[in-house]
């Protein structure tokens, strides 16, 4: 965070943003530049920005909330690559192979406490 | 069989060895919280009264406490949840609202694959529930449909274990009966 870490581009943008704002009309037009957006948009566009900014959190939020699965989807349980998953041979003396293990299963093991495989 | 502060009692009746019923029922209608909605309603509409002068006001109030009333109690509140399970039949779940009426839903056992507790994230929170998996009829392994249970009351892990026990001990009753046939 030195000095020496300011990009020559930004550093220039920021100064003719705030020589636009600053500057009174009359003063650019003395030197021949005419052409400039109104300078009501000094002061609108940062606030467009973050009026944009404090929106885009509350979508941002709404976006996640519609986006999780309802509680009645079958993607709370299964997906794609689960359901054509190979099944590899059981060996004896080795570590299972890693496969997505059915909810049945899942809940015999956890809840009734079968110590079956 | 277990009391929350917000909810719910849980009742386990079996009828016999291949029949057993589950209820949860939740907490009644306060008068308490009954009380303060009514009076809040009611103050808004004098202070509305008071700025408007309009007296239109007031019996519009007392018309939305009515039928906010029992529209609340007729379509919103769930007195009792019920899950009656028969292991050669199917399963049967039942929602009894405060009002009396009641809502029935039946599903065949050649249907049910499988009664499984899942974990599902709900309103910024991970919740366990209880839920029928149904059978896909083109592929016998796959599951086509997840049937939420105990939607209103929601019952905690705890109470959700005791019925998934009970539950599985008659599901394989229907796989016994299912291999000597």
């Amino acid at each position: 965070m030195d000095a020496a870490d300011v990009k020559p581009m930004s550093l220039s943008g920021n100064l003719l943003y705030l020589v636009w704002a600053y500057v009174p009309e009359s003063w650019l037009f003395s030197l021949g530049l005419t052409y400039w957006p109104q300078k009501y948009w000094a002061v609108a566009l940062p606030v467009y920005l973050l009026v944009t900014i404090g929106i885009a959190y509350v979508l941002l939020f709404g976006i996640n909330m519609m986006s999780t699965a309802p509680l009645n989807s079958t993607h709370t349980i299964t997906d794609n690559y689960a359901k054509n998953q190979q099944q590899k041979k059981y060996q004896e003396e080795a570590i299972p192979a890693l496969r997505d293990i059915p909810i049945s299963e899942v809940n015999r093991t956890f809840f009734l406490g079968d110590g079956s495989n | 069989m277990e009391e929350r502060e917000d909810c719910i009692a849980l009742q386990c009746r079996q009828y016999s060895a291949s029949c057993r019923e589950f209820s949860v029922r939740c907490q009644p209608v306060q008068l308490r919280s009954l009380s303060a909605a009514t009076c809040s309603v009611w103050l808004a509409a004098y202070w509305l009264f008071v700025l408007t002068q309009n007296s239109m006001v007031l019996s519009a109030a007392i018309f939305i406490t009515l039928i906010g009333l029992i529209v609340y109690l007729h379509f919103v509140k769930i007195d009792q949840e019920s899950l009656l399970v028969i292991a050669s039949l199917g399963i049967q779940m039942t929602s009894s609202y405060a009002s009396g009426k009641e809502n029935t839903t039946f599903i065949e056992m050649s249907r049910v694959k499988d009664v499984v507790i899942n974990e599902a994230i709900y309103m910024q929170k991970v919740i366990y529930y209880l839920c029928i998996l149904l059978r896909d009829p083109l592929d016998p392994q796959s599951v086509s449909e997840v049937v939420p249970l105990f939607q209103s009351s929601k019952p905690r892990l705890d109470c959700l274990v005791e019925v998934y026990r009970s539950c599985q001990e008659i599901l394989e009753q229907r796989k016994t009966v299912s291999q000597t046939l």
